[in-house]
């Protein structure tokens, strides 16, 4: 097995201590940061995502993988060529106001950022003023907004009709997610898209982005 | 939606309805139970803030809504913290939602020590004003039925693993679970006792019945072996304390997808299951099957739902919507759909109730509250 193979599956293994460790030793061993991203902790939080799409792994699994990726981040960044960090464009991406559900949202926050998008993760329970004000300060190309109870989803359309009434609507692109919405709510509310996961999230998000382009 | 109209003398009160159902008998039809928050605020124009201060002001939308909606029964201040809070978390109180834990107050192994574990529902925080609630309101189902109470009141209680859950954080919850299994135990073998606690003093208050549920064990967040070696059996533990302490019926919610494992939460022992977005057809074959094996003598009633319990809305993992039926359809759409859950849970020989799959969401059309009854006059007789 590879180095980038054994990173790869540490990460699917959610073995954070490992995966530094693994990462560390390919740093060393001259490989080229940008591949022990794509080809190592990327391929592992995507096999991780597709475990737990196929119901062989859950949340927990999930988070140790995603723990293990950012511990790893945090190592490669300063080795990562500047420009690339960030290539795919700027996301904003909050959990509405009123729900302090936030897992799968720092699940697709950590996915986005391992496929080249600069993330603003706001957090759960964020009033509607300060995605406004987020979506002005950053001029992101994505806004993502996710809830977790049908009571809170009823935020996401009053934010998509303030970001008409601001004139910000047609610089980006929105995507919705979490447990009570669907394709069906995102069409009816005016939403860009819609992505059941986070690991449904990336292709979404680049399908959008380049939409924007 | 065309005119139906019913012979209202012919129908039992809901009190005897619902508690034939939660037996596994018949009486005149299925009951409708829709765990009732905003029905009642939203039908009496009040927010959820304005009836926290005033719980009297609660009592009456609760009344008012149950008379005008007639579904069968009422509820206290369900699905809150009044627990957590009074163990040391700090609640948050939004204008008109439910409060929520402000940010995780058991961060670490540490922080166990400042909880409070021993309560007292009679005077800590404000699980005193959850049970005068339910005090006021059997005085009034009491003054209203003549000296008898027609309306049943069902109250609520957090599982150990939710409560755990609540004290770390969601996200901390899972981590522990995976990394530090003996610190979950420790967490439900401690978080157990206040809810048990204010299940006991809810029942002495008036509440005649329970809804607990369980957020946090489901296919979408833990595995099946996690769910039962660890939270399952804390689980069946509360169930238990409460019928032995109380006698109330019991119906459990698993909240989300919970395919993989209905053979292992039938199997808590609770009276009914409140399903979440599940297919129904499975869920009542399988309960079908653990009433068989003997797993759990008490099974007698599925809360069948609308919205997503029904054959062509959930298969296994995929989308599913939370009650939006009820929320965005019809009332064409919610009586067809009741009666494919009237008829499949039925026809499995289970009592049927009719519900939300998921804590009732705000802004439903009256009209389709109306629905519920509807369908299941129509649909639901036992005749």
């Amino acid at each position: 097995m590879s180095q980038l193979e054994q990173i790869q599956k540490a990460v699917f293994d959610g073995d954070e201590q490992l995966t530094v460790s693994l990462v560390n030793e390919a740093l060393a061993a001259g490989l080229n940061a940008q591949d022990i991203v794509d080809e190592g902790l990327v391929k592992g939080l995507h096999d991780c995502g597709a475990g737990y799409e196929a119901g062989e792994k859950f949340i927990p699994e999930m988070l140790m993988a995603a723990e293990a990726m950012k511990a790893s981040m945090a190592i490669l960044k300063p080795h990562l060529a500047s420009g690339e960090a960030g290539a795919g464009g700027n996301v904003v991406l909050a959990t509405v106001e009123g729900d302090v559900h936030d897992i799968g949202l720092e699940l697709v926050a950590t996915m986005l950022g391992s496929a080249g998008f600069h993330v603003n993760f706001m957090g759960p329970d964020v009033e509607t003023a300060r995605i406004i004000e987020a979506v002005k300060a950053d001029k992101p190309h994505l806004l993502g907004l996710s809830a977790l109870l049908t009571n809170t989803m009823d935020e996401m359309p009053v934010i998509i009709k303030k970001l008409e009434q601001e004139g910000l609507r047609n610089s980006l692109k929105v995507i919705i997610g979490g447990a009570p919405v669907s394709q069906d709510f995102a069409d009816m509310i005016g939403a860009d898209g819609y992505a059941y996961d986070a690991a449904a999230a990336v292709p979404v998000a680049k399908r959008l982005r380049a939409e924007l382009s | 939606m065309s005119i139906y109209i019913y012979d209202h003398a012919k129908e039992v009160t809901p009190m005897e309805r619902m508690f034939a159902c939660y037996s596994g008998e018949k009486t005149d039809r299925v009951p409708v139970e829709v765990h009732p928050r905003w029905a009642a605020l939203e039908y009496i124009g009040v927010t959820f803030k304005e009836a926290w201060d005033d719980p009297d002001l609660f009592v009456k939308a609760q009344i008012m809504a149950q008379e005008r909606f007639q579904y069968d029964s009422v509820a206290d201040y369900i699905m809150m913290g009044p627990v957590e809070e009074a163990i040391g978390a700090t609640l948050k109180y939004p204008e008109d939602d439910v409060p929520q834990i402000a940010e995780p107050f058991i961060k670490t192994k540490e922080d166990m020590k400042k909880a409070k574990w021993k309560l007292d529902p009679t005077e800590d925080g404000n699980m005193p004003k959850v049970l005068y609630c339910i005090r006021r309101l059997k005085e009034e189902l009491i003054k209203r039925g003549k000296g008898t109470q027609q309306v049943p009141i069902v109250t609520w209680g957090s599982c150990p693993s939710r409560t755990a859950a609540c004290l770390t954080g969601f996200k901390e919850w899972f981590l522990i679970v995976a990394r530090d299994p003996d610190w979950a135990v420790e967490l439900m073998e401690r978080a157990f006792d206040g809810w048990l606690k204010m299940a006991i003093a809810a029942h002495e208050a008036g509440a005649d019945a329970i809804w607990i549920n369980d957020p946090v064990s489901s296919a979408d967040c833990i595995s099946r072996a996690h769910y039962e070696k660890l939270t399952q059996p804390y689980e069946r533990k509360y169930v238990e304390a409460i019928r032995r302490e109380t006698g109330m019926k019991i119906s459990f919610h698993p909240c989300g997808n919970w395919h993989d494992r209905l053979d292992l939460v039938y199997s808590n022992q609770a009276d009914g299951y409140f399903l979440g977005p599940m297919n129904i057809d499975l869920c009542a074959q399988k309960a079908v099957e653990v009433r068989h094996s003997g797993a759990n003598p008490h099974l007698h009633f599925l809360n069948g739902n609308y919205g997503a319990a029904t054959k062509t809305s959930t298969a296994n993992r995929k989308p599913v919507p939370y009650a939006t039926t009820l929320k965005f359809g019809t009332p064409d759409e919610l009586i067809e759909e009741s009666r494919i859950i009237i008829e499949t849970v039925e026809g499995a020989d289970i009592r049927c109730m009719l519900g939300p799959n998921c804590h009732e969401p705000k802004s439903i059309p009256f009209i389709n509250r109306d629905a519920t009854v509807f369908a299941a006059r129509k649909f639901g007789q036992y005749k």
